[in-house]
């Protein structure tokens, strides 16, 4: 039942555009992320869901319930939406214990004391946090705090989880612990959810669908997969994951094959063609894992697409070598497994690795 | 899982029966009445050619053009800009350097001195004033002392350069406030910075701190020029022997004058002084502005002193304990001594005058025992409701989407600007024109506690708008997103965190309250009598015995109180806005 629906949401601060016709929809059950830097408008979408912002035009529903609509002058107050909202700050009430926190959004909703005993129980037992109920929050660490805001926002079984960057004030490892034990709650309540971050990696790993956002306008919006082996424009490419970027002409674009001239250089690109014919100037976004990086005396390596070229610098990451490497004016980089030796060395870049992004 | 929670969630929480928006506007609209109701009534009397409480009168200017042609009027303007400016100059250097010795040096005590600083501000004006008259005034028991007995030559506080003195030792502490303030939030690492340039710890003190101190100073400077404009108990405890008018002294005399009362030209005059004070917070708040820039984010508290004084440690604090001990300890002893004797001289020794009869005064004539209780009273349930009433304006302000909540902040701290005796007449008018309601609080001690809130609400919104600023607004977010309304989240979440907040403004307003005088003198009659103004009118009939007592009744119950509350609810007078 719960499909959100955002259509067209505008949003001016001063003269500047906060939300720039901003639509999406979610699924029921879905995990649906905003991913974009700080400024892009993921929050004030999300912060406009959740009734702390009146944008100045468009609509937002949820289900049958229409919660906002600037052309009908709609707008249902923020406690009026029934929404789960865990924020950035976790926002647990610091004069109130764990349980008094959870016994709040039941005791507005009316309920009768036992059943509020039951309920938060139950909901405590499901965040593992049943025998810190007497505490206050700030006797409990960054991490629990985080769970008792996450069942304080479950615990009245809202129609729409809504998170803002819950993981932000987490430490690295405690940060990845957290994101495998939300996203395998959701997906065991199957609570629809739009999930708020700067952070791709927790994008790429959590989500079923992403919203790319940069400047108030949705860039892209796919699956985790899509957005990062079709990114659909330079920013997309840029902000999601790393890439390389390389410009030029198309030369022959008919057909499942096309050919592109590299700017400022000799060199030639064949790339997969797609449904639409494409021409003119073009960008190909290339990520560095999917180059291959072989030394220049390796003859398994040919033909189209590969291109000799000179090591600029190298450095040793861990689990892979990272190449800066020159073809000519074009200037790549690559993630190789092992270590190629001298500085003459050949990379291939596989058509089906190339996206065009403008 | 396993839940309780019904197939289609819980059921939707209510909308409460009164909507937000409504109790948003009768709080606002309730603020603005109570601090802008009495100001319309003044200018509305003021252009009217016969007092409001007669029947008829047209609209008229005479009263501006008869207080113009009064040369006394601005003979009187003149004695108050030049007793003010000397005010503010003693106030501001003063306060300023007692601050830098007590947050940048090692002086001897500077924590203790930090606090027992700030007792002018807080024990009673009226009191206060009369020690200094009963101890330092012509004929008081040291004048006579040192200049009778030992030939010394002593300060005459009846003149502008004493009245000034002593004003200017009341309104010290709102500039060592200031400045204090300034000091803890500026980044040291500028100071350090000069240090490691080479510049030694005095050099670095006239170079980079002072400079520093300038927004604040200038600030402090307005604040307390607008207060001693105001003042009135010092014109007319220490003025009338010299002849020295003041023109809140010359508004009091020309409407108590029983000869030629004339209320229409008071007001006048009240206009006048509400508008000059009116420029100098315009003014101020300019001068705030301005100061937001000049604020250095960082600077770590509990720092290392910063200039060594060395030999100058001990006697430099020796000198702050004298400053004190005579513009403080010694005028509340006179007023005790006083109390216990007769007549209160150096000449006869103090126990062969030693007396009961001014305790047995104030319990006994109606007049002070009423004045007492009425006080008290008023105190307490003034403290309560003002709290209470800005405590949920605060939230209007700073918490909601009320569209007007702007407007709130600059209501809030207009009454900061409006002298006493404004917000009386002011309030005196406004009850005679609002029929029986107004007739009720005029005959109550209602009315003159109406004033006395009005005229200090400003104290409770500086004191809880800090506090509401570090209560994340995320924290009310949730609690709505949880459901509940506006009303709902403030009464649960963000006033319970406002607590502290709460509890140190009833305390303050208490004492404020309890010992405000200037707005009732237009207000008092049988039977409505308060301290203040009872102190006022019986020490110029000469009562002066009495009078200390009750100064002496204000004065404990303030240090009582004030004592009680910092221990109970740790108030610390902090932060650089605590005006009385």
């Amino acid at each position: 039942m719960p499909e959100i629906k955002v259509e067209n949401l505008v949003k001016q601060f001063g003269d500047q555009r906060a939300l720039d016709d901003v639509a999406f929809s979610v699924e029921d059950g879905e995990l649906f992320t905003l991913l974009g830097p700080s400024g892009c408008g993921k929050s004030t979408t999300l912060m406009s869901l959740a009734g702390f912002q009146t944008p100045e035009a468009g609509r937002i529903a949820i289900g049958d319930d229409t919660f906002f609509d600037a052309s009908r002058r709609i707008a249902v107050p923020a406690e009026q939406r029934n929404l789960g909202i865990v924020f950035q700050s976790y926002a647990v009430w610091p004069h109130m214990t764990v349980f008094e926190n959870l016994a709040f959004p039941l005791k507005v909703r009316k309920l009768k004391r036992g059943a509020i005993r039951t309920r938060v129980g139950e909901v405590l037992e499901l965040v593992e946090m049943t025998q810190y109920e007497r505490r206050y929050p700030h006797q409990l660490s960054g991490g629990q705090q985080q769970r008792v805001a996450l069942a304080r926002a479950l615990v009245y079984s809202p129609s729409v989880l809504l998170l803002d960057e819950p993981f932000s004030n987490l430490d690295a490892k405690l940060r990845l612990r957290a994101r495998t034990w939300v996203k395998e709650l959701q997906h065991r309540l199957g609570l629809t959810t739009i999930f708020v971050t700067h952070d791709q990696d927790e994008a790429l790993s959590m989500s079923d669908r992403v919203a790319v956002m940069s400047a108030g306008e949705v860039q892209q919006i796919g699956t985790p997969e899509a957005i990062y082996r079709a990114p659909a424009n330079r920013f997309v490419a840029d902000f999601v994951g790393r890439v390389n970027l390389i410009e030029g002409v198309i030369a022959s674009g008919d057909g499942p094959r096309v050919v592109m001239d590299v700017a400022g250089s000799h060199h030639r690109l064949s790339l997969n063609g797609g449904d639409e014919p494409i021409s003119g100037n073009v960008t190909i976004a290339v990520r560095p894992e999917a180059v291959a990086l072989v030394s220049a005396d390796d003859t398994t390596v040919n033909g189209t697409n590969t291109w000799e070229a000179t090591v600029g610098a190298v450095a040793f990451l861990g689990d892979h070598y990272e190449y800066e490497v020159h073809a000519g004016s074009v200037s790549l980089t690559v993630q190789a497994g092992r270590r190629v030796e001298g500085d003459r060395v050949k990379v291939h870049i596989p058509p089906e690795a190339c996206a065009v992004v403008a | 899982m396993t839940t309780t929670a019904p197939e289609q969630g819980f059921a939707r929480p209510r909308r409460s029966l009164v909507p937000a928006w409504a109790l948003q506007t009768a709080i606002w609209a309730l603020v603005v009445a109570l601090i802008l109701g009495p100001l319309l009534p003044l200018v509305y009397a003021s252009l009217r050619d016969r007092p409001l409480y007669e029947a008829g009168g047209a609209f008229t200017v005479e009263p501006y053009s008869e207080l113009f042609g009064d040369s006394l009027f601005w003979h009187a303007w003149l004695n108050t800009l030049g007793f003010a400016a000397l005010t503010t100059l003693m106030a501001v250097t003063g306060g300023a350097l007692v601050a830098i010795l007590c947050t940048r040096t090692d002086l001897a005590g500077r924590k203790t001195f930090s606090r027992l600083i700030l007792l002018p501000i807080l024990l009673p004006s009226l009191g206060m004033v009369l020690g200094w008259v009963v101890v330092w005034g012509p004929g008081g028991y040291l004048t006579t002392m040192f200049s009778d007995r030992l030939h010394l030559p002593t300060l005459a506080i009846d003149t502008i350069p004493g009245m000034a003195l002593v004003e200017a030792s009341r309104l010290l502490p709102i500039a060592f406030l200031t400045c204090q303030a300034a000091l803890t939030r500026a980044d040291s690492s500028l100071e350090d910075a000069a240090r490691s340039a080479g510049a030694r710890p005095l050099r670095v003190l006239t170079s980079v701190t002072v400079p520093m101190l300038r927004p604040a100073l200038l600030n402090a400077a307005t604040l307390i020029f607008t207060l001693s404009i105001a003042a009135l108990g010092i014109p007319l405890l220490l003025g009338t022997s010299n002849n020295i008018v003041f023109v809140s002294s010359y508004l009091y005399n020309t409407w108590t004058s029983a000869a030629a009362p004339d209320p229409a030209s008071v007001s006048a005059g009240a206009v006048m002084m509400l508008a000059v004070a009116t420029l100098l917070l315009i003014v101020r708040n300019r001068l705030l502005g301005s100061e937001a820039r000049f604020v250095s984010i960082g600077g770590k508290s509990g720092r290392q002193a910063l200039l060594r004084l060395r030999g100058w440690r001990w006697p430099l604090a020796g000198f702050l304990a004298f400053y004190l001990t005579v513009t403080t300890l010694v005028p509340v002893l006179g007023l005790a001594a006083m109390s216990f004797v007769v007549v209160l001289t150096p000449l006869v020794a103090p126990w062969q005058l030693a007396t009961w009869d001014h305790w047995q005064v104030l319990l006994h004539d109606p007049t002070f025992r009423n004045s007492i209780e009425n006080s008290a009273v008023i105190a307490v349930v003034g403290a309560v409701l003002t709290t209470a009433l800005i405590a949920v304006a605060t939230l209007v302000a700073h918490r909601s989407r009320f569209p007007l909540r702007r407007t709130l902040p600059f209501v809030i701290l207009y009454p900061r600007a409006t002298p006493g005796i404004i917000v009386g007449i002011g309030f005196f008018w406004a009850f005679l024109l609002t029929g029986a309601v107004g007739d009720y609080f005029r005959g109550s001690i209602w009315g003159i506690m109406l004033a006395f809130c009005v005229r200090n609400l400003p104290l409770a919104y500086v004191v809880m708008y800090p506090t509401l600023a570090r209560i994340g607004e995320e924290l009310d977010r949730a609690g709505r997103a949880a459901g509940a309304g506006w009303w709902e989240t403030s009464r649960k979440i963000v006033l319970p965190l406002l607590k502290p907040a709460i509890f140190a403004s009833f305390v303050l307003l208490f004492v404020e309250i309890l010992n405000d005088y200037d707005p009732a003198v237009f207000l008092v009659k049988p039977g409505t009598e308060v301290m203040g103004a009872t102190m006022l009118s019986q020490f110029i009939q000469g009562m002066v015995g009495p009078v200390s007592a009750l100064a002496m009744v204000q004065v404990v119950i303030t240090v009582v109180v004030l004592g009680v509350g910092a221990k109970v609810f740790r108030i610390g007078v902090t932060g650089g806005d605590h005006d009385a």
